[in-house]
């Protein structure tokens, strides 16, 4: 029993030590930049279409499911609230950094991947670099300056979603959905809407990098990093979701 | 005497419980040339990366340019690192970077060698002439052929003057005039600029070469030093590896007269010699 848990209580211990150094080194000279910069190209502006495209049909697929209960109650004139408060609180979070760790923690777990098996790595540390200040932290801090960003555009997006079939389909007007949406909101709100992808995006970066440094096994390895970095990021995400809703939950 | 270079000190090391290095005891003289041979899986690559710092040994210690190494931060190697210059086995140039950025690479990422710009393109220009790719410059690794990104990897080890090259197999799965190529100009670059080499390789040609030819600048390729059927020795030692261990170290004589039956093969690539054979000195292998 001992022996079977010791592997994946090694490989946490491992994590940890990752995320410790990295989350030390992030303040620490050299700072690449430019590394900085393209990855919040990479990871920003890249996931912006797919992120914009899904918060719309996450807006218009929840109005729609929700048009026939709330017309049950009466209550259609509250759309703009429901539809708000799910999507900034868990829609926008969840389902963006969903996307970022299938499409970025795969990327950074298959880059890092190939990079290992091809000796890139030690090269790397051969010629003087910090593989964790050149090739982590830059990821690192891009995801978690443009998670949060992304979100907000996908919750805005979300929304603009819901008012579409919120006139369209169950007859609000514009205004009416509108300030519903927006007067419902509160500062709490804001906070765990945003605290929630700038946690994810750690937790999705920090994975993806971890599967990618300890790749092993030609491009066999490659394959199952990308896939260990996309499930286990994935899970994360949600066991976070859990925490942090708890934790607002008790708060309010 | 001056003092080594490098010096394994009973060094052993293991990967997921199975022994790689089993007490390894080794010192690398300044200006020499030492190759190693061995079956793949005998712990060459695995020495080699103790020796440039990139794995730390479980039991012994390893001595690189004066400092002891063994217990080192990997911050305070990285000063360490830039007087030793290292060929991966498969070039490990930056799929990203063009072949002048990787070149420039350790130039402009290690802080004691930094210089300015113009400098360091001075030095990436003569580096690539050197191995004699000097229109690559802003060619990606992918674009070039195997045995290009071997001369462009050796452009990037050498290009800080390093007191120590270290080489892993850097003929691997080369044509053998590729091979020749590459080995005439890790010849070019131990001659012209007296750096100590250690070259792993499962070729013993390679070994061969680096014990008998010198770098001519006059005809500008390699030259034999001793006549065919004689030794030159060229401060070459040769040590072969099995399964972890030093199974031979000595000069290319000695291992043509070693009649080991594991060590042999490595000279004749056929079954060993019989005992009754002389093993004094015999024609270098084709």
């Amino acid at each position: 029993m001992l022996d079977y848990l010791k592997s994946p209580v090694q490989t946490f211990q491992d994590f940890l030590y990752l995320a410790a150094r990295s989350i030390r080194n992030v303040t620490k000279k050299p700072i690449y930049w430019n590394d900085i910069l393209m990855q919040m190209d990479s990871i920003g502006v890249g996931s912006l279409p797919i992120v914009a495209l899904i918060g719309a049909f996450s807006g218009i697929v929840m109005t729609l499911q929700l048009s026939r209960a709330l017309a049950t109650y009466g209550a259609t004139s509250q759309t703009g609230q429901v539809v708000s408060i799910s999507i900034v609180r868990e829609l926008g979070p969840v389902l963006t950094a969903l996307l970022i760790a299938g499409r970025n923690a795969s990327g950074i777990a298959s880059e890092l991947g190939s990079m290992k098996v091809t000796e890139q790595i030690d090269a790397m540390r051969a010629l003087g670099t910090d593989p964790i200040q050149k090739l982590v932290v830059p990821r690192l801090v891009a995801t978690a300056f443009m998670q949060p960003l992304l979100t907000a555009i996908a919750d805005f997006v979300g929304l603009l979603g819901g008012l579409l079939i919120a006139v369209t389909v169950i007859g609000n007007t514009a205004n009416q959905y509108w300030s519903a949406a927006t007067d419902i909101l509160q500062l709490n709100d804001m906070v765990q809407g945003l605290l929630k992808p700038f946690l994810f995006a750690i937790v999705i970066s920090l994975v993806g990098c971890f599967y990618g440094m300890r790749t092993s096994g030609g491009t066999q390895g490659v394959g199952l990093a990308t896939t260990k970095a996309v499930v286990v990021s994935s899970v994360w995400v949600f066991v976070i979701d859990a925490l942090v809703t708890q934790i607002f939950v008790s708060l309010t | 005497m001056s003092d080594p270079i490098l010096q394994f000190e009973d060094v052993s090391l293991s990967y997921d419980d199975k022994l790689v290095l089993d007490r390894i005891n080794l010192t690398v003289n300044p200006g020499d040339t030492y190759i190693l041979l061995g079956a793949a899986g005998s712990g060459k690559t695995v020495l080699l990366k103790l020796a440039m710092t990139l794995v730390k040994p479980d039991a012994g210690r390893i001595r690189l340019l004066g400092h002891d190494i063994t217990d080192l931060k990997e911050t305070d190697l990285f000063e360490i690192r830039r007087e030793v210059g290292v060929l991966f086995q498969e070039g490990g140039l930056f799929d990203s970077l063009t072949v002048g950025e990787n070149v420039a690479y350790p130039l402009r990422n290690q802080k004691l060698l930094s210089a300015p710009e113009e400098e360091i393109n001075g030095r990436v220009l003569e580096s690539l002439e050197f191995v004699e790719l000097g229109g690559t410059l802003d060619k990606f690794p992918s674009e070039l052929s195997g045995g290009m990104r071997r001369r462009a990897g050796i452009a990037r080890a050498n290009v800080t003057n390093p007191k120590l090259s270290l080489y892993d197999s850097p003929t691997a799965g080369l044509d053998p005039i590729t091979a020749y190529t590459i080995m005439s100009l890790i010849l070019k670059q131990r001659d012209l600029r007296k750096t100590t080499t250690v070259l792993a390789t499962h070729r013993y040609q390679d070994g061969a070469m680096a014990a008998n030819y010198r770098w001519d600048d006059g005809t500008h390729d390699i030259v034999r030093v001793a006549p065919y059927g004689q030794y030159a020795d060229l401060k070459t030692t040769f040590i072969v590896m099995e399964e972890g261990r030093i199974a031979f170290a000595g000069t290319q004589a000695q291992l043509e007269a070693s009649r080991d039956p594991y060590v042999s093969q490595f000279v004749l690539h056929q079954p060993p010699p019989k005992l009754e054979q002389s093993g004094a000195r015999g024609h270098l292998p084709a």
